[in-house]
């Protein structure tokens, strides 16, 4: 590699860099808010369960609780633990990160001039989340959710659901103690203090930091590195540029508050539904979400999210070209 | 035998590389801080994004102060303790590295769509117009006739383009140099005079003429003086 292309490949990336960290921490932050709002309590329970108004409902609380896709999984976490309807919570789970004003926000900033995307990101999002909500609706909760999660929702859905053996835990449990421990809990936890919620917040903000500045390192030497003959080749072809830019974010595993700017690298020389896939796999599922759905999901149902995603995205993006191009 | 040296003992709540997470927040806000005073920012990004920049630095500057003074909690892990130093290290490098972008390799690599941006301006007397006005005119009126004549003095980079004459060139920016998209005008240079170098920037006074060129009539700039300048603090242009 040439010097000035090593010097044009770093200010790229610091231009990448700088551009999106604000929206990474103003992601943090209200995520970080979000926790400590940490929503629970009845009303949660008296979500719809509705298999298409339910997911509906969940992607509204985006704009409620405007996390990324990071800050989104422990609000869904808590969501489930306090008995929210299954539909919900995971509409709330897949469509939330984009449908959110941080988000839209920076889609605008980094696409100005392209409103359809404006339009076509968010109710992608939808669409996903309710193909995703209604696939995983189909599994039991038993395989859906990992007992430490069912076993606290058990706890707080009404007898006339979960019977008593089921709740293993509660009143009739393995352990005596425990159980009354758990059964003389309050059910909603107490707001963690103020230092507790910094300490998170800027653990939280460090680590995707540091996911940032990986997404920032390829996006900036696919740039100067790949020939851009190349690139048109891969970035014209229909189906192969969707192809190409999933699994990208699949890599990158950038914050979907800040990956509109790292598909801004690739805007011009990729077929608009590729761009369009980009943003709309990664908030879903990527490499950093499949650990982070540990704590939500049971394997089994993170591969089914995996692949419908995969799936969707792709006849969404084929769909996009044939109309766009 | 010198007297022994005291260890360097940090308080309770820093030990087990707790130390990190607030120098790296630190150093995070001192790179965004730091992109505004030296002026990168005007290089890199669009200037509508600015202030955001400069909130973001004193918000991540303030909250590494906190966390040392009050920070704590468990300590991180050895891969955690990693993440943070690759962190450290690259906001490090980005503090003490600028960056100085070859514009006509970044120009090379790129299409030559125009931004669709509306803001012509026919009220500005020839003279005074900009290159990006100047390239926005010609393609408003595609007609090369209608200009020939009107005087030029304009500024830009040299942008060597395949098959054609060297054109004098900026960048437009929507967000950031990520998305930098070339405007150039075909300049017939100095007779008698070598072409200038790819990325000098020049600034040029002549006259807008026409040429024919791939079979048709396109508009150039006949250079009559040209004058080597210094990158200018705010190379990008909406």
């Amino acid at each position: 590699m040439s010097p000035e292309r090593l010097a044009t490949a770093w200010a790229l990336f610091q231009a990448l860099l700088i551009e999106a960290m604000p929206f990474l921490l103003i992601g943090v932050t209200i995520s970080t808010l979000a926790r400590w709002l940490s929503p629970g309590g009845k009303w949660v329970r008296r979500l719809p369960s509705h298999p298409v108004l339910g997911p509906l409902t969940g992607a509204a609380l985006g704009f409620a609780l405007p996390a990324c896709e990071c800050g989104n999984v422990p609000v869904a976490r808590q969501l489930l633990a306090t008995g929210a309807p299954l539909a919900t919570a995971l509409g709330f789970l897949f469509a939330a990160p984009v449908l959110n004003p941080i988000v839209v926000a920076s889609t605008w900033a980094a696409f100005p001039n392209q409103p359809w995307l404006l339009v076509a990101r968010p109710v992608g999002a939808v669409l996903i989340a309710l193909v995703l909500a209604t696939l995983l609706a189909r599994l039991p909760e038993t395989e859906l959710l990992q007992p430490a999660l069912l076993e606290e929702r058990r706890l707080v859905l009404p007898l006339s659901r979960v019977s008593l053996l089921e709740r293993r835990s509660g009143v009739i449990g393995a352990d005596p103690l425990a159980a009354q421990a758990l059964a003389a809990a309050p059910r909603r936890t107490p707001r963690p203090p103020l230092a507790e919620i910094l300490g998170h917040g800027s653990r939280e903000f460090i680590e995707l930091a540091s996911l940032l500045v990986f997404g920032c390192v390829i996006a900036a030497l696919v740039q100067t590195l790949v020939p851009r003959p190349w690139l048109l080749a891969v970035g014209g072809a229909p189906t192969l540029s969707i192809l190409a830019l999933m699994l990208l974010s699949l890599v990158v595993s950038v914050c979907s508050s800040v990956d509109a700017f790292l598909a801004l690298g690739f805007a011009a020389q990729v077929t608009p539904g590729a761009l369009l896939a980009f943003l709309l796999l990664g908030p879903v599922i990527d490499i950093k979400l499949v650990g982070l759905f540990g704590v939500l999901l049971r394997p089994r149902a993170i591969l089914i999210t995996g692949v419908s995603a995969v799936l969707v995205v792709l006849v969404i993006g084929q769909w996009v070209n044939l109309w766009r191009l | 035998m010198g007297e022994p040296v005291a260890a360097v003992t940090l308080p309770r709540r820093l030990r087990g590389g707790r130390w990190l997470r607030p120098l790296g927040l630190g150093l995070w806000g001192a790179v965004l801080l730091q992109s505004g005073i030296s002026g990168r920012l005007d290089l890199l990004l669009r200037a509508v994004f600015h202030p955001l920049v400069w909130i973001s630095g004193v918000v991540l500057v303030v909250v590494a102060v906190l966390e040392l003074v009050a920070g704590g909690g468990a300590a991180p892990t050895p891969r955690q303790r990693r993440v943070l130093l690759v962190g450290v290290v690259v906001a490090i490098a980005v503090l003490l590295v600028p960056p100085r972008p070859s514009f006509a390799d970044l120009a090379a690599n790129r299409g030559r769509e125009l931004l669709d941006e509306p803001g012509l301006n026919f009220v500005v007397p020839p003279g005074q117009r900009s290159l990006t006005e100047w390239v926005r005119l010609l393609r408003s009126q595609p007609d090369p006739k209608l200009h020939a004549g009107d005087p030029v003095r304009i500024s830009g980079f040299v942008l060597h383009v395949p098959g054609d004459r060297p054109q004098l060139a900026r960048l437009l920016v929507r967000c950031c140099l990520v998305d930098a998209t070339p405007v150039g005008l075909p300049v017939l240079w100095l007779p008698g005079r070598p072409l200038p170098q790819a990325d000098q920037w020049l600034e040029l006074r002549g006259v807008m003429d026409t040429e024919r060129f791939d079979g048709q009539t396109r508009s150039v700039i006949r250079a009559q003086s040209v004058r080597v300048i210094p990158r200018p603090a705010r190379p990008l242009e909406p």
